[in-house]
Formats: structure tokens, C-alpha cells, sequence
């Protein structure tokens, strides 16, 4: 995994530097098309996938966040 | 969201919180350098801030959510295909009850025979702004998570 990108991701410091970079929302994909999958780890480690998710209903509501 | 998590669960309609990183890391939860510490962080969500919905986590680096805009409270809407129905920069359970109640009026019109074509729509919505318990919240990280964010708050001229 690319290490520099580990550590930018995940930074250490609120500061606007190191935060806004992340704010990407206007470049996100576009309603109305399908959106790109990615694998994800249910709590006990498990590997799935997002398109398994939303393929399981008939709409898929997916809040993204953290502790903090 | 818990709430509107079990509204809509009987109609078909799936919720889901997305772990991605720290966005205020703290003494109590500092930055992530690795899955299972990502992985420890997501269980104290469900068992100290009661979050029932299935949680899953994003890698570490963020892959997922840094394609979808990396925002730190975002909230998207898909259907079975995987179509993109709804996108928010920031979560608010009243904006998602209506967006869903919205697309099962549509997925009922349909089932009618209404002939229906999408298009897009853009408007403001408007969430709750209370700066108190915002930094109650931060409090739960640490002391370091609320004098950062007072920090940002001067450099970015809210304070």
C-alpha cells in the first residue's frame, strides 16, 4: 500500500491543510449512472463488496463517516 | 438515521454506515495506521454511539471513499443497478426520508404504468447547525479534536 497516501488520508492533525485536499465533493460520480465498486469489511473482517450491498434492495441508503 | 433506517427497512430499503478515517482524530481515537485499529474504531460506533445500522468499513487508504469525493459526512442513495440516485455533502435524516419516500412514489408510479424518465435537479437543503453539540461531539474524540477544529474554525474566519 502506498504509504505516503496512507498517511495523507489518514492525518493526524485537523488543520485546513491537511483536510481540505480531501473535500472533493464536486468531482464525485454523477447521479443517474452506475456508480464505481469497491471492496469493503463487515466488523468481523469479513470482505465484501459494495455492489453486493445495493444489489441485495431495491434502494441502498449508505451514510460515510466515523467515530469522529 | 437509525430511524429512517427502520421506516423504510420492510420496503425494501437497505442502510448502511461507510468507516473511513478520523476526522477528528484525538487522544481517546487518534488517526488510523492500520485495519484493525479501523476495525476497533467502527465497533465503539455501534456500541458507544448506538449506530444499529450494519456498519462497514472502507480500506485503509480510503479507496472507496476518496472516489466518491471523500467528504467527511456524506450520504448517497443507490438502486439495485447501482445508479446513483441521491447524493448529499452532508448527512441529514429529514433530506433522506424524503428522498426515499420520493423514489418508492416513483418505484409505485411505475408499477402503475406512469411512462417516467429521470432528469436532474439540484437545490439547497438545509440540516441543523447547533456549534455546541457539534463540539460535544468532538469532546468524545479529545481535548486535541475540539482545540484543532477551534483552530480551523479561526483560519477559515468562522470562529
Amino acid at each position: 500500500m502506498n504509504q505516503a497516501l496512507l498517511a495523507l488520508y489518514n492525518y493526524a492533525e485537523f488543520v485546513p491543510d491537511k483536510v481540505d485536499r480531501w473535500l472533493n465533493f464536486a468531482a464525485s460520480p454523477p447521479l443517474g449512472e452506475v456508480a464505481p465498486d469497491f471492496p469493503l469489511w463487515d466488523l468481523d473482517g469479513r470482505e465484501t463488496r459494495l455492489s453486493a450491498l445495493w444489489s441485495q434492495q431495491r434502494l441502498l441508503v449508505v451514510e460515510f463517516g466515523s467515530f469522529t | 438515521m437509525n430511524a429512517i433506517a427502520e421506516q423504510f427497512a420492510s420496503e425494501g430499503v437497505g442502510s448502511i454506515f461507510l468507516y473511513t478515517h478520523e476526522a477528528h482524530p484525538g487522544e481517546r481515537y487518534p488517526h488510523l495506521t492500520s485495519m484493525e485499529q479501523k476495525l476497533r474504531h467502527a465497533r465503539a460506533l455501534r456500541d458507544e454511539l448506538g449506530v444499529s445500522r450494519p456498519i462497514y468499513v472502507d480500506s485503509l487508504d480510503g479507496a472507496c471513499h476518496r472516489a466518491y469525493g471523500s467528504n467527511p459526512n456524506m450520504s448517497w442513495i443507490f438502486d439495485r443497478r447501482g445508479v446513483v440516485h441521491y447524493k448529499s455533502d452532508w448527512t441529514d435524516a429529514r433530506s433522506i426520508e424524503r428522498a426515499v419516500e420520493y423514489f418508492l412514489e416513483v418505484f409505485t408510479r411505475r408499477r402503475q404504468g406512469e411512462r417516467l424518465a429521470p432528469f436532474h435537479v439540484e437545490r439547497l437543503d438545509y440540516r441543523d447547525h447547533d456549534r455546541q453539540a457539534f463540539f460535544r461531539g468532538l469532546e468524545r474524540s479529545g481535548p486535541k479534536a475540539v482545540r484543532e477544529f477551534r483552530e480551523a474554525l479561526r483560519i477559515w474566519g468562522e470562529e
